[in-house]
C-alpha cells in the first residue's frame, strides 16, 4: 500500500521483507521435495498439520495458494478453465481455481507441486470433502479423511471421543505412506512449536487493542500466511516473534499501522484478496481502519491443551471457528467488537464460502442488538471478481462510514 | 376406493396439499414433526409416536427470506424457510436437522434463531462412512436422537420401533414393486402421476400410504399395453420436487426407468435389517446401502454406484436434474458425465431454480436430448 495517501500514511512494516523470504523459502520447497528428500501432502486449512511436520512431510496449501491466485488476480481465469471442464461457476472459487490450476499448470508458482497424498479436514466445510475427492482421482494419489462432526451448540463426548480416534487413524494412514513409524518425540515438539506460534499470533493480534492498532486487519491477511502453513516449524516461531517485536515497538511508540484512526472496524469473512488494496485505501482515507476480524483470529486459539497430546489436538482440531454454531460466531464477533474497542463491522458475505456467509444477516442483527455498533454487508466473493460490483462497495462504506460518524 | 384412477386422484391430492392443508387434515392429538433428508431416521419418529413430514420445498413466491439467506442457496432451503417465516409451519412441533452440505447446516442456524418451533434437534451424521470409526459414532447419535424423542415426545420402547421399522420397510417393499412394474409396464402409470405417488408418502399417514400403495398395486394390466416403446433414461439427483419434468420426459418420447432421487429410488436403499438390534439396524443402512453426495465413502463411490444403477435399470442416457447451487451434486457432475461417456451413455443437465419457472426450456432440451438417443 502506497504512502502517498497523503491524508493518512500507511506505515509499511518492516518484517514484510522477512515474511517474503520465508514464503519465498517454504514454496521453493514445496516446489522442489526431491531435491529435500521430502513428500509432500495437499491438506486443507483446518486440517491437522503438526502429524505431517513430525513425519517430515511437507504441507501444500491450496486454499492458502487460492487466496494468492487470488491477490495476483489470476484467479477468473483458472476458475474459467475449471467451469469448461464441467464445473459449475456456483462452486467454491478456491476449489475452481485449484482445480483449474491444475487441469491448466497455471498459477502465480506455475504448476502445481504433485502430491503424494492428500488430507483432507471437513473442520472448514463440506466443499473440501467433494474437492479432495475430485483432486484424488484426478492425480491418482490416496486421501485421508478427517471428519469432524459440527457442533450447533455442544460439543457431546462421543463426537470427541470420534475425532481423537480417526486422530489415530491417521498416524497410521501417515506410518503406512512414509513407511515408518510415528515418531512421538519429534510429534511433541513440533506440537509445542505449533502452539507457541498460536500463541504468538494471539499475542501480535491483541496488540491492536492498543489504540491506535499498529497491526490492521489488512496485514493480518498478509502475515497470516505462516500461521496457516508453517505451524509447527522453527521458521514460523522466529518470524512471528521478530514481527511481534516490531510492533511491540510501535505500540510503544504510539505508533499506529496509519497515521489517522478515527474509527476502528471489525472485519468478518475471508477477504476480497483481489481488493484489498483499494478498500484498504477507501477505509484509511476516510479515517477507518479494520482493527481486527474473525479470520485470522480463528488461528489463535484462546486455551491450547498443553500436555502437546493427540487428544488435545483432536480437540483444538474440532473446535475451530468454522466448525461452530451461529451463537458462537455472534458470540465471538460481540466480543471482539467490545475487546478492540470497535464502532462498528464489515462483513463479507462471500458467494463461494457458505459455511462463513450463511447465517450473517441475522448475526449482523443480533450483534448489533448485542452492542449497539452498525454492520454493514457486502456482497462479494474471496478470488474471483467476476461478479464484484467495487463501485457499489465503494457507495455503501462511505454510507456506512457517515453513519458511524454521525453516531458518535 | 380401489381403482386406479380413484387412488390416483389420492394421491395427487395429497402431494398437492399445500403446508396449511396439511396442517388442517391432521387430527388434533397428532405431533407434525418436520425433517428434510432420508440421513434422519423417520422410524424413529414414527415410534415415537410423531407424525414425520418431509420437507421438499414448494412453489412459492420468496418474499421473507432474503432478510436472512444470500441468493446462492438451492430452492429446497429458500423456500422451506420463506414457508417458516410465513408462519406457514407454525403447526409442526419440531423439526430435525441431519447433517448433510454447507447449505443445510446454515439453514439449520438460522431456523434455530427465529425460535419459531418448540423443538429442534440436529441430527449430526458422520461425513465420512469409510472409516471404522463412524459406525459406533452413528450409533451414539442415533441413541441421542432417541433419548431426545423420549424426553420430548414419547418413549420409544423396542416393540414401538420394531414395528414402525416393519412398516417402512413394508412401504419400502411396495414401492419397490411399484419401480419394477412401471419398467416393465412403462405406460401403466404415467410418469407425472408416479411422482405424485412418491411425494405424497412424505406427506400423509405411512399406515394409510401403505394401504393405498397395496391397493394400487392390485390393480397391475393383465398384459402389457402398447406403450410406443419409449426411450429408457435414468433420472439423477435431487427431488422429485415436480411432476412436470416427468411429464415432459414422457411426452419426449422417454420413460424414467429408475432414478436415484433423493426422495425417489434413493429411499428404497434405506430397508432396514428386521432381524438385528433395531438401534444397529438403522446404523447398519447407512453403511450398507445408502450414499448421498454429501458423504464420503472412498473417492469412487459416487461413480461406481451411478453406473451400477444405470446398468441394472437398463437407461439409455442419464437426465441430472440438479438444485441450482447445489454443491454436492455439482461437484460430483463432471466426473459422473465423464464415467458415463467411457460407457457409452450420453447425459444431460438440468438444473432448475424455482420449478415453477423456466420449463419452456427445458423442455426443448430434453427433447433434443431424447431424439438424440433414439436410432433411426
Ligand atoms: S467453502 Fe469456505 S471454508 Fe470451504 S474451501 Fe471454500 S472458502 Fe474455504
Ligand atoms: S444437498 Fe443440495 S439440494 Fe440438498 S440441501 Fe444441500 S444444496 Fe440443497
Amino acid at each position: 500500500m502506497e504512502n502517498q495517501l497523503l491524508n493518512n500514511p500507511y506505515r509499511q512494516i518492516k518484517s514484510t521483507a522477512a515474511y517474503r523470504r520465508l514464503m519465498m523459502a517454504y514454496y521453493f520447497m514445496v516446489k522442489h521435495p526431491a531435491w529435500f528428500g521430502k513428500k509432500v501432502a495437499w491438506i486443507t486449512s483446518g486440517g491437522p498439520v503438526e502429524p505431517l511436520y513430525a513425519m517430515g512431510v511437507l504441507p501444500f496449501y491450496p486454499e492458502n495458494y487460492g487466496a494468492m491466485c487470488g491477490a495476483s488476480r489470476m484467479s477468473p481465469s483458472l476458475c474459467e478453465a475449471a467451469e469448461q471442464k464441467g464445473y459449475s461457476h456456483d462452486l467454491c472459487s478456491y476449489a475452481l481455481t485449484d482445480i483449474g490450476s491444475s487441469f491448466t499448470g497455471k498459477g502465480p508458482i506455475g504448476r502445481l507441486p504433485r502430491p503424494d497424498f492428500l488430507v483432507c479436514g471437513n473442520n472448514i466445510c463440506g466443499t473440501v470433502i467433494k474437492w479432495y475427492e475430485i483432486q484424488a482421482r484426478a492425480i491418482r494419489v490416496p486421501l485421508f479423511f478427517l471428519d469432524t462432526p459440527f457442533f450447533h451448540d455442544e460439543l457431546h463426548q462421543h463426537n470427541l471421543r470420534y475425532v481423537e480416534k480417526q486422530m489415530g487413524e491417521y498416524i497410521a494412514f501417515l506410518e503406512d505412506q512414509m513407511k515408518r513409524s510415528f515418531p512421538e518425540k519429534r510429534f511433541q515438539k513440533v506440537v509445542s512449536r505449533s502452539f507457541e506460534t498460536i500463541s504468538l499470533w494471539r499475542e501480535i493480534l491483541d496488540l491492536s487493542r492498543n489504540h491506535p492498532a499498529p497491526f490492521a486487519a489488512f496485514d493480518a491477511f498478509i502475515h497470516m500466511a505462516p500461521i496457516v502453513t508453517l505451524r509447527g516449524t522453527r521458521w514460523a516461531v522466529r518470524y512471528y516473534k521478530q514481527l511481534k517485536r516490531e510492533l511491540e515497538e510501535r505500540v510503544k511508540k504510539g505508533v499506529g499501522a496509519f497515521g489517522r484512526e478515527e474509527i476502528r472496524l471489525i472485519w468478518d469473512n475471508i477477504p476480497i484478496w483481489y481488493d484489498i488494496r483499494n478498500l484498504s485505501k477507501l477505509l484509511s482515507s476516510n479515517g477507518a481502519v479494520l482493527v481486527a476480524d474473525t479470520y485470522t483470529s480463528a488461528w489463535a486459539m484462546e486455551e491450547p491443551d498443553l500436555t502437546f497430546s493427540l487428544d488435545g489436538l483432536s480437540r483444538a482440531y474440532a473446535t475451530i471457528h468454522l466448525n461452530r454454531g451461529l451463537g458462537y460466531k455472534t458470540q465471538k464477533m460481540a466480543k471482539l467488537i467490545e475487546k478492540f474497542g470497535a464502532h462498528g463491522f464489515l462483513m463479507h458475505s462471500n458467494r463461494s464460502c457458505k459455511p462463513y456467509s450463511l447465517g450473517q444477516y441475522d448475526m449482523r442483527r443480533e450483534v448489533t442488538r448485542l452492542t449497539g455498533k452498525p454492520g454493514l454487508i457486502i456482497e462479494a466473493d474471496h478470488t474471483d471478481s467476476r461478479s464484484y460490483s467495487p463501485q457499489q462497495v465503494e457507495k455503501q462504506i462511505l454510507m456506512f462510514l457517515e453513519i458511524i460518524r454521525g453516531k458518535d | 376406493m380401489g381403482n386406479k384412477p380413484s387412488l390416483i386422484r389420492e394421491f395427487e391430492r395429497v402431494a398437492s396439499l399445500e403446508y396449511k392443508d396439511i396442517a388442517s387434515q391432521l387430527p388434533g392429538d397428532c405431533i407434525p414433526i418436520g425433517f428434510f433428508c432420508p440421513y434422519v431416521p423417520e422410524e424413529m419418529l414414527h415410534a415415537a409416536g410423531a407424525f414425520p413430514l418431509r420437507l421438499m420445498g414448494t412453489p412459492i413466491r420468496m418474499s421473507h427470506v432474503q432478510a436472512h439467506l444470500p441468493p446462492n442457496c438451492c430452492h429446497l432451503v429458500k423456500s422451506s424457510f420463506e414457508s417458516l417465516l410465513r408462519g406457514e409451519l407454525d403447526f409442526l412441533k419440531g423439526i430435525v436437522f441431519s447433517h448433510t452440505c454447507d447449505t443445510m447446516q446454515g439453514l439449520s442456524d438460522i431456523w434455530a434463531f427465529q425460535k419459531r418451533l418448540p423443538f429442534q434437534f440436529d441430527f449430526m451424521t458422520p461425513s465420512n462412512l469409510s472409516s471404522e470409526r463412524s459406525r459406533p459414532y452413528l450409533k451414539a447419535e442415533i441413541e441421542r436422537f432417541k433419548a431426545f424423542l423420549d424426553a420430548n415426545v414419547r418413549e420409544i420402547t423396542p416393540q414401538d420401533l420394531k414395528a414402525s421399522i416393519h412398516l417402512f420397510n413394508q412401504i419400502r417393499e411396495k414401492t419397490q414393486t411399484l419401480y419394477r412394474l412401471r419398467r416393465k409396464w412403462p405406460g401403466w402409470i404415467s410418469g407425472s402421476d408416479f411422482a405424485q405417488i412418491i411425494r405424497a408418502g412424505y406427506l400423509m399417514d405411512r399406515s394409510r400410504y401403505l394401504n393405498l400403495l397395496g391397493q394400487l398395486l392390485e390393480t397391475i394390466p393383465e398384459k402389457s399395453e402398447d406403450n410406443g416403446h419409449p426411450i429408457p433414461v435414468f433420472l439423477a439427483g435431487n427431488m422429485t420436487h415436480s411432476p412436470s419434468y416427468f411429464s415432459m420426459m414422457e411426452e419426449a418420447g422417454a420413460s424414467v426407468v429408475s432414478d436415484n432421487l433423493c426422495s425417489g429410488a434413493r429411499f428404497l436403499r434405506l430397508v432396514t435389517c428386521e432381524d438385528i438390534d433395531p438401534i444397529d439396524a438403522l446404523t447398519e443402512r447407512y453403511f450398507s446401502s445408502f450414499l448421498c453426495p454429501a458423504k464420503h465413502s472412498g473417492v469412487q463411490a459416487h461413480i461406481e454406484t451411478l453406473i451400477k444403477e444405470v446398468e441394472e435399470a437398463g437407461a439409455r442416457g442419464v437426465i441430472f436434474l440438479f438444485y441450482k447451487y447445489c454443491e454436492p451434486h455439482y461437484f460430483d457432475y463432471p466426473d459422473l458425465k465423464k464415467a458415463l461417456e467411457a460407457k457409452g451413455i450420453p447425459s444431460l443437465l438440468l438444473e432448475v431454480d424455482d420449478p415453477a419457472t423456466s420449463q419452456g426450456q427445458l423442455k426443448i432440451r430434453i427433447q433434443a436430448f431424447v431424439e438424440m438417443l433414439n436410432p433411426i
